[in-house]
């Protein structure tokens, strides 16, 4: 058995952070949002899935006694001693409206509604404030240079963040063109997947309606029983 | 095998697909092969040569840095990036040229790059590939791997602005070069002279003053023609884009211009060596080689 802690001992360590200029004090562990709902503050816009998905919570913050501006995902950082922070509500950035079946994967799509791209000046800005350590500025790269399967793969963990564009001297919203880039090859390079097309086709035929059906007249506790001794069995295999 | 570090630039990779492919299969039949950058940026083009703009030498620094990296990974890879656009060439040429004669511009730029780890040591040389191949691989080794001579080619040379000037960026004399022509007599082709072979193409003005640049291409074409001409070599995609493209717009108004094709250098070397047509991409030029090679016995599996 271990000794009772005392009042102190139990206490949670804690840091003192600056939100919008006035100092908190919040227990160490704590992200940035939820430091800023400790302190009281209730976010409207810019939070939403908590869990580094969704990239509705890009923020800018400062360190003590360092010269940079810093970024990230509210959502995935924790606090530090002297952070000074604030919220980003919302990043506006221009947005393309487009209808990928009426263009081709080139870069002369991209530049048809992002023309910026060709400003950029690589000064690799983005690259060095995404949250997901994608190399953004290749990208972007990718795209003016017409290589769209490249751009899409490398584009790919894209959250859509928006803090690319907000460090960007060129003015580019590179989200947007990753974005662009990513349908364009899923539409005009890739193959649609086989097995997709057999699973279409399977749920066009009815295959699944039966066993939806049961499943639908099953009590709770029968489907709660269901659940936990499910096995992955191939239906069409088992007959 | 002797493997360059090759920076395409963007055209190689949209209007001049057939200029990259036709160059990389020469260049590994020379044992010179060009071996592209995993991943490059912009050259930087014309915004990098207003004077006063460091920020804008980021672009080409970058790729003379990130090439250095990629010799690393070469066989035998001298330093040097190779390049196939002439305005690719004259941008890294005049930036490297810039920065080594001045050191504060450079450690301003590679404040910008050292987080990145890519600051730039000054070690890169610039090549266009038609240095590699005259003093590198020499027209000798190039005449030994023809296999099919170009014969009855009457190909006039055009080098534009680019290859020949500024000082800095020039990769033959301004006045009298002889590097296509060297090239192209030992690939067995005819060698016409033109006096326009490095009139201005009308650059881009394409964009907003296409009479412009139509009035210099006829001037251009007319001046190989008169002498006997039926082909032209280049070695710049802007100059190629505009010449070919508007000999086809002239064509449409003027029922007395001849119009001929325009080839990349490293497509005739690829015709020369024997590789397959399709590398050329002559679906991409608005005036089809195609059936002037075929009236010569240039393509298809036998000589005529």
């Amino acid at each position: 058995m271990s000794k009772t802690k005392t009042k102190e001992e139990n206490a949670l360590p804690t840091v003192k952070i600056y939100i919008m200029g006035s100092a908190h004090e919040v227990p160490a562990s704590l992200t940035i949002m939820k430091a800023m709902e400790y302190a009281g503050f209730k976010i409207k816009r810019g939070a939403g899935c908590r869990a580094g998905f969704c990239g509705a919570c890009g923020t800018v913050y400062r360190k003590a006694g360092d010269y940079r501006i810093y970024a990230a995902l509210a959502c995935q950082t924790q606090v530090e001693d002297g952070m000074v922070l604030t919220q980003l509500p919302f990043i506006p950035a221009p947005k393309g409206k487009y209808d990928v079946d009426k263009l081709s994967p080139t870069a002369s799509s991209i530049l048809k509604f992002y023309p910026e791209v060709a400003r950029c000046l690589s000064c690799n800005a983005c690259s060095k404030v995404c949250p997901q350590e994608i190399q953004v500025m290749d990208y972007v790269q990718y795209s003016l240079q017409g290589q769209i399967d490249k751009a899409a793969e490398e584009s790919f963990d894209c959250v859509q963040c928006g803090l690319c564009a907000i460090r960007c001297p060129a003015e580019i919203p590179q989200y947007h063109v990753g974005m662009l880039a990513r349908r364009l090859h899923g539409k005009y390079n890739m193959s649609t997947p086989e097995t997709l097309l057999e699973r279409v086709e399977d749920i066009e035929q009815g295959v699944f309606e039966e066993g939806f059906k049961e499943l639908m007249s099953l009590s709770k506790t029968d489907l709660k029983k269901r659940y936990t001794e499910r096995d992955f069995v191939d239906q069409k295999k088992a007959g | 095998m002797v493997q360059y570090s090759y920076f395409p630039g963007c055209n190689l990779k949209t209007n001049a697909k057939g200029f990259e492919e036709t160059a990389i299969a020469v260049s590994k039949k020379l044992e010179s092969e060009l071996v592209e950058m995993p991943n490059w940026n912009c050259c930087g083009t014309v915004h990098t040569m207003t004077s006063d703009n460091i920020m804008k030498r980021i672009a080409p620094i970058r790729v003379l840095s990130r090439s250095r990296k990629h010799i690393e990974d070469l066989e035998e890879s001298p330093n040097q990036v190779v390049t196939l656009c002439s305005m690719c060439n004259s941008t890294l040429k005049i930036v490297n040229k810039e920065v080594s004669d001045n050191e504060d511009t450079l450690v301003k730029i590679n404040y910008q790059l050292e987080e990145d780890e890519e600051t730039y040591e000054k070690d890169m040389e610039v090549k266009h590939f038609l240095e590699v191949l005259r003093d590198s691989v020499g027209y000798g080794e190039i005449s030994k791997k023809v296999v099919k001579p170009l014969k009855g080619l009457k190909v006039s040379p055009y080098y534009g602005c680019m290859l020949l000037h500024p000082e800095e960026a020039k990769i033959d004399d301004e006045e009298m070069p002889d590097v296509l022509e060297s090239l192209v007599e030992s690939l067995g082709a005819e060698l016409i002279m033109s006096p326009l072979f490095k009139y201005c193409c009308g650059s881009y003005h394409i964009v907003d003053q296409e009479d412009i640049v139509s009035s210099q291409v006829t001037k251009i074409v007319e001046a190989a023609t008169k002498r006997g001409a039926n082909s032209l070599v280049v070695a710049c995609p802007l100059c190629a884009y505009n010449i070919d493209q508007q000999q086809k717009a002239i064509s449409k108004v003027s029922s007395s211009f001849r119009p001929i094709p325009v080839f990349y250098f490293t497509q005739l070397m690829a015709i020369a060596m024997g590789e397959p047509i399709k590398i050329n991409h002559f679906n991409d030029h608005f005036i089809n080689p195609e059936p002037l090679l075929k009236d010569l016995g240039l393509t298809g599996r036998k000589k005529t």
